[in-house]
């Protein structure tokens, strides 16, 4: 890494506005904007602007896309703090490039969900007071609310902002606007041979102490669903552990998406490798066969020796109602798988197709939550109703265009304020100015 | 403490649905909502069809799926069992509508619409002591707190973005009343008592005739038996293929 020019210009294009910048940030907060019009629609009419109904006598479903989106928002957040927690547990060093990237991966995604969260919740402004004050922890919500968007996302900040305070000290020597935020961010941090040590201690413990919090917190958002007794489709030990296996599925896909998007945005092919890359190639393709197993064996159980209303459920999947939903999910997820094998086979790794399987995987991930949430509304009543539909409204897909728009929007700034990649480099002998 | 339940005799209900229509008059519950519920079956085919009708309120469960998943505890048991709605702490997740394996709980999706209850009624022989459904206009006592507890019970209200459900006309049970459904049943279908009461009208039935509960594999152990049939099974159809939907 070239030492010269960072003593005048922050690294990796922070502080500088360029046309391309402005006219993405101007397209992400257009779609924000779409959002929280969406939003204020929803507000002021209540939840009658959506799709959803009641279940049973109204024919509907009531949860509908608003906790697909959260399940898949919390899923793409597995990605940030596993590549973080194994870089520092597994000095997986290579890696390093894409550790903050993944960070922040994870921290937007899981402000987005709890958003998502709110604007499903009939009493929004209620819900962000009284599940505080009147929480109960017998209530699956409680680890959704607890470990998921509080303790993981709190974890993530505190790991995010220690890890960068490095970075934080070698920008504050620059000279410009940003040296008051990156002052304020280093909070002291001078680099001293000491600090290093105590800076690596304390990531390797963080880190330690984030995985187990990375399990629990992806099952619990399973136990959601896989605890209720009364719903069939849902009732079943494997939620957990599809849970956690898709979240990292959809994570480490969107995050290898992501990364290839910042090499093509900021030029940095020497550093975001392709080895690197590869790497999140093999996790992709290991973590989507091991879904596809577990969907496999969901499918068999379900078809084979399910008790009946179960069977209503997969069979409106495999060829009824929600068929092109079903087979788009399996299609996309086993071409995704297809096209990593036929590189790990061939050994010719190509960053075009990894990002491909990366984008398939997605619309996997938003499909599958889909079939996990509606169906077992619709069709899955235990007594003899009609079969109910939902499809979403326009305010649905206008409020998710908004969370995705302002995802983007917080990607975007932030890579003109912090360096997207990390400027320090971890050998003690490494040159520092 | 009472340990209130329902009976429902399914060889003497002739599906009138009266049961339905006074629990729509008493608690104003707004349109496409229906805490009590009427079910028509079809079973087996010609000439061997059979149609049959199962009223269908909430089972105010011992085990109430609704009452654990609650994340801020608006949905609570009473101290004599009637499980209800603190509606002014729900926040509207409505986790306890897809936990209940009844499909009893109903969301405001909406604010009542303008003139679907009468609030120019005056009638105040009505608001005292009258032992007959009120006409469906504001009744106060829909919006009171009751019991131990002290708290709302899903009557009254309305209010945008909450969950309501069957209270089993705790503003009625309070003032040593049964419920309106009972009352109004011209079959005596509907029974409503003390189960720990063994001279209540409920705890005679059940000595006498067998009976079931719905859905007992879920464990939810709910309060309403059923006498006089059986459980509906797996190809029961339901004959009328209505979608209420607002």
């Amino acid at each position: 890494m070239s030492t010269a020019p960072r003593t005048e210009r922050l690294p990796y294009g922070v502080g500088r506005v360029t046309g391309q910048w402005l006219v993405l940030v101007l397209i992400a907060l257009a779609l924000t904007v779409v959002g929280v019009v969406a939003f204020a629609i929803e507000s002021q009419q209540g939840l009658i602007a959506t799709g959803m109904r009641n279940v049973g006598t109204m024919g509907g479903a009531t949860w509908g896309l608003y906790i697909t989106f959260v399940v898949y928002f919390v899923g793409v957040s597995f990605a940030g703090i596993t590549v973080a927690a194994l870089i520092r547990v597994l000095n997986w060093d290579y890696l390093k490039p894409v550790a903050r990237i993944a960070e922040l991966l994870t921290i937007i995604s899981l402000i987005l969900a709890a958003i998502a969260i709110i604007a499903d919740l009939g009493q929004s402004l209620r819900g962000l007071l009284y599940l505080p004050m009147y929480a109960r922890p017998q209530s699956p919500f409680f680890g959704t609310f607890t470990l998921v968007i509080a303790g993981y996302l709190f974890a993530s900040l505190v790991y995010f902002y220690l890890d960068a305070r490095r970075d934080a000290a070698a920008c504050a020597k620059v000279p410009g606007r940003l040296q008051k935020f990156h002052r304020w961010w280093a909070a002291g941090y001078q680099d001293t041979e000491e600090e290093q040590q105590r800076h690596y201690r304390a990531s390797f413990w963080l880190a330690i102490a984030i995985v187990p919090l990375l399990i629990t917190a992806h099952s619990t958002l399973g136990f959601v669903f896989g605890l209720q007794v009364g719903r069939p489709g849902w009732f079943s030990a494997i939620q957990a552990p599809g849970f956690v296996i898709l979240a990292g599925v959809s994570g480490i896909g969107l995050l290898a998406v992501i990364v290839a998007l910042v090499r093509r945005a900021l030029g940095t092919q020497q550093t975001l490798t392709l080895d690197m890359f590869k790497f999140l190639g093999k996790g992709l393709m290991i973590l989507t066969l091991v879904y596809l197993y577990l969907m496999a064996v969901e499918v068999i159980t379900a078809v084979y020796a399910a008790e009946h209303h179960e069977q209503i459920i997969f069979e409106a999947m495999l060829w009824g109602d929600f068929a092109w939903q079903y087979w788009l999910t399996v299609g996309s997820l086993l071409l995704a798988v297809a096209l990593l094998i036929w590189q790990a086979y061939t050994g010719r790794w190509s960053i075009g197709l990894i990002v491909a399987a990366g984008l398939l995987v997605q619309i996997g991930a938003v499909l599958k939550r889909f079939l996990l949430v509606v169906p077992s509304q619709t069709h899955g009543q235990l007594l003899p109703y009609p079969q109910g539909t939902y499809s979403p409204s326009l305010i649905e897909y206008g409020l998710i265009i908004g969370l995705v728009g302002l995802g983007i929007l917080a990607f975007l700034l932030f890579m003109k304020v912090f360096p997207i990649m990390e400027v320090s480099q971890d050998s003690p002998e490494g040159e520092r100015t | 403490m009472p340990r209130y339940g329902m009976v429902i005799d399914l060889d003497r209900c002739i599906g009138c649905r009266a049961c339905l229509e006074a629990c729509k008059v008493e608690n104003k519950t707004p349109e496409g909502v229906f805490w009590m519920h009427v079910f028509r079956f079809e079973e087996n085919t010609y000439p061997n069809t059979k149609v049959w009708f199962m009223p269908r309120p909430c089972m105010h469960c011992d085990n109430a799926p609704c009452v654990k998943v609650c994340p801020v505890g608006a949905r609570f048991k009473r101290e004599d069992g009637i499980v209800a709605t603190d509606w002014q702490r729900c926040i509207g997740c409505r986790y306890c509508e897809v936990a209940c394996p009844y499909g009893v709980n109903y969301f405001n999706w909406q604010a009542p619409s303008d003139g679907q209850y009468r609030d120019d009624w005056v009638y105040p022989e009505d608001m005292q002591g009258n032992d007959r459904p009120m006409p469906p206009w504001d009744n106060p006592r829909l919006d009171e707190r009751y019991g131990e507890e002290d708290r709302r019970t899903a009557g009254g209200g309305r209010e945008k973005g909450v969950i309501e459900k069957c209270t089993f006309c705790t503003h009625r049970v309070e003032n040593n009343l049964v419920p309106a459904c009972v009352d109004m049943c011209p079959q005596y279908a509907l029974h409503f008592g003390d189960l720990d009461d063994d001279k209540s009208v409920v705890s005679r039935i059940l000595a006498q005739k067998s009976s079931f509960r719905l859905l007992e594999e879920t464990d939810a152990q709910p309060r309403v038996h059923y006498v006089g049939g059986r459980a509906p099974s797996g190809d029961v159809r339901s004959v009328d293929d209505m979608k209420a939907r607002i």
